[in-house]
């Protein structure tokens, strides 16, 4: 313990005594799943939409649903607010893509250490996520919508970000992070822990390619077998475009094979195979307000 | 009796000798020091050309809640608190130094400037600096009709009004409340200009000197002053083309252009600090600029920084134009030069 805060006040004071702060590792919050080290500035006000339509190949894709377009798998709106330059938080409702829909999410994330030109080269933040659940009550005992107590509509995520941008074209981010949910289907664990990695490669000023993928570890996910007899869970993985139109607002485009937008959903709940054409388009449109 | 009669007279002559000299003897004390305020000088001559004293009546008024106005963009309320903030985009400072920017204030120009505020370490901006600005007598001058018609028209002879007008249309915040104005008066009587600013010689300096003493030759000395500084800012707009076209026969210099860009350019991009586009020194960054100079969009240098940015609902903050005593188009082309050489 004494260690960790010890480490925390080091992080901390190197921000403090830092002045060549290096600006923009990610354009956005977000990376396409993940979150960025990347805070809002203080003052602002982030209304973001994001939106997974459905597969766009596979049983559940192509033509009959226009490729996925027909479809929404989750959909999401939601205001962030910068407290500091480098404190956020943030309240969001999404529709759900996993067991537990009809989601009200709260976040805050507070970036610990930013990259310094000469002096440090890397950003760290950490990153809380909680979801309450807010769908209808269901009567079938084992089900996750059962709701036996409140708290079971409650899921957690916790997350320590780290990214460095290595050049004005490339930056790369790792994470580890920690799910946990109050209440989980038979033989699942509550406790989920996770990794993630992200890449940006701007190829103009405005204009870049994202990547990011989430990796769980838990030996349930691993063996568990769905009613066809192919692979139930699957790590999420996103590709995507950005594009800065100005006036702070940011256009995501993107591929990916997570239906959920949240991290207590998709990193928990991901069941589609990009192999398997399981995967969907999705967008995000942020608008930036000063208040 | 003669003997004791030729001392007494000596000793009268003697005495009144030394009363006579001490009166003929001038005193070499100068009255005009270079510390002296400009304002407080005219004044000593009989010129009373302002009427910009902050009213001091109103509760509250103080110059240091002027400055925190001017530099932050909010206060301390006298009745305890902080104020709103005035606007939520800039303040101030975004656009207005407080420090002499002009090497000679008798010219509004803009290389003299660049060279100068580079040498203080000042950011070359849009805005008329706000040292000396109760100096002057006349706002909002030249074409900036054009820009707010006749929203200029009361502003242009009334300082009051010119600090709402920048206040509210400028700055695109709230309307300041009158302690807050007399406040922001009360600080700009604090960079008010000063005898030194003048840039006077000895010779100018003594025959202000000997107006402030014998009463004299008042009006000329009056006139020398205020030969010695613009009491206006001179503002004309130009068009994009004009200066594309202008830059066909000029030069750039990449030296001045890197100025140009980290005084300028960076002030308000660098890290979004007042703009949503974000600026830094990073090839991609100059790139960017390069392929969109002969564009007519807003990320071209020539169209931005001769018609700026429109504020509009939903995105109030904006980028102001540069008037050409502002920036040149030689300066410009400066610019440009710069952007090219650090994209290639």
């Amino acid at each position: 313990m004494r260690i960790i805060f010890i480490a925390i006040t080091c992080l901390i004071s190197l921000q403090i005594w830092g002045q060549q702060k290096v600006h923009q590792t990610f354009k956005d919050t977000r990376v396409i799943n993940s979150h960025s080290v990347e805070t809002l500035p203080k003052g602002h006000l982030d209304f973001r939409v994001g939106h997974r339509f459905g597969d766009f190949a596979g049983e559940g894709g192509g033509w009959p649903t226009f490729y996925g377009l027909e479809s929404a798998s989750d959909v999401l709106i939601g205001f962030e607010y910068g407290l500091s330059d480098n404190l956020m938080i943030g309240i969001s409702r999404a529709k759900g893509a996993g067991p537990l829909k009809q989601n009200v999410n709260s976040l805050f994330k507070y970036r610990v250490m930013t990259q310094q030109k000469g002096r440090n080269p890397f950003s760290v933040a950490f990153l809380g996520v909680a979801s309450y659940s807010t769908m209808q009550k269901c009567g079938t005992p084992g089900l996750l919508c059962f709701f036996e107590k409140s708290a079971h509509r409650f899921s957690y995520n916790l997350q320590g970000l780290i990214a460095s941008k290595i050049n004005e074209r490339i930056s790369l981010q790792g994470s580890i992070g920690w799910t946990y949910r109050n209440n989980v289907e038979f033989q699942d664990q509550n406790d989920l822990p996770n990794a993630g990695v992200a890449l940006k490669y701007q190829f103009t000023k405005v204009f870049g390619i994202i990547i990011d993928a989430t990796f769980t570890f838990s030996e349930f996910r691993e063996n568990a077998i769905s009613p066809d007899g192919s692979r139930a869970y699957y790590n999420p993985l996103g590709i995507g475009f950005e594009w800065e139109t100005g006036g702070g607002h940011v256009f995501q485009i993107n591929f990916t094979n997570a239906s959920g937008l949240v991290e207590t959903d998709y990193i928990p709940y991901t069941t589609s195979s990009w192999t398997d054409g399981g995967f969907r388009l999705g967008f995000t449109i942020s608008r930036q307000f000063k208040l | 009796m003669i003997l004791r009669f030729k001392i007494f007279l000596v000793a009268f002559l003697a005495l009144c000798f030394i009363v006579c000299a001490s009166l003929i003897i001038t005193d070499d004390t100068a009255l005009i020091d270079n510390t002296d305020r400009v304002f407080k000088v005219l004044e000593s001559l009989g010129h009373n050309g302002t009427d910009h004293f902050p009213d001091t009546e109103i509760f509250g008024v103080s110059a240091k809640r002027g400055r925190q106005l001017v530099e932050e963009g909010l206060s301390t309320r006298p009745g305890g608190g902080k104020t709103r903030k005035q606007s939520k985009h800039f303040v101030c400072t975004s656009c207005h130094n407080v420090e002499k920017e002009d090497p000679d204030l008798r010219f509004s120009d803009p290389q003299a400037r660049l060279e100068y505020t580079a040498s203080k370490g000042l950011p070359f901006l849009q805005g008329t600096s706000l040292y000396g600005a109760v100096n002057r007598e006349k706002f909002y001058n030249g074409d900036y009709y054009k820009k707010y018609g006749d929203l200029v028209v009361p502003a242009r002879d009334n300082i009051r009004e010119a600090i709402q007008l920048c206040a509210v249309e400028c700055a695109q915040g709230r309307r300041l409340k009158p302690w807050e104005i007399e406040s922001v008066l009360a600080y700009l009587w604090t960079i008010d200009l000063k005898i030194s600013d003048l840039n006077m010689d000895d010779d100018q300096l003594s025959f202000v000197d000997r107006a402030l003493k014998n009463r004299s030759l008042k009006d000329s000395s009056v006139a020398l002053i205020k030969s010695r500084y613009l009491d206006y800012s001179p503002a004309h707009f130009v068009t994009a083309q004009e200066s594309r076209e202008a830059a066909v026969s000029v030069e750039g210099n990449t030296e001045n252009g890197a100025l140009i860009y980290d005084n300028s350019c960076l002030h308000c991009h660098e890290n979004q600090r007042y703009s949503y586009f974000h600026l830094d020194d990073s090839k991609i960054s100059f790139k960017y600029l390069k392929r969109k100079e002969d564009s007519y969009t807003d990320h071209s240098i020539y169209q931005v920084t001769r018609y700026g940015v429109k504020s509009v609902s939903g995105r109030r903050s904006y980028m102001p134009q540069y008037p050409i005593e502002k920036m040149s188009d030689q300066q410009l082309q400066d610019l440009r030069a710069y952007i090219n050489e650090r994209a290639d």
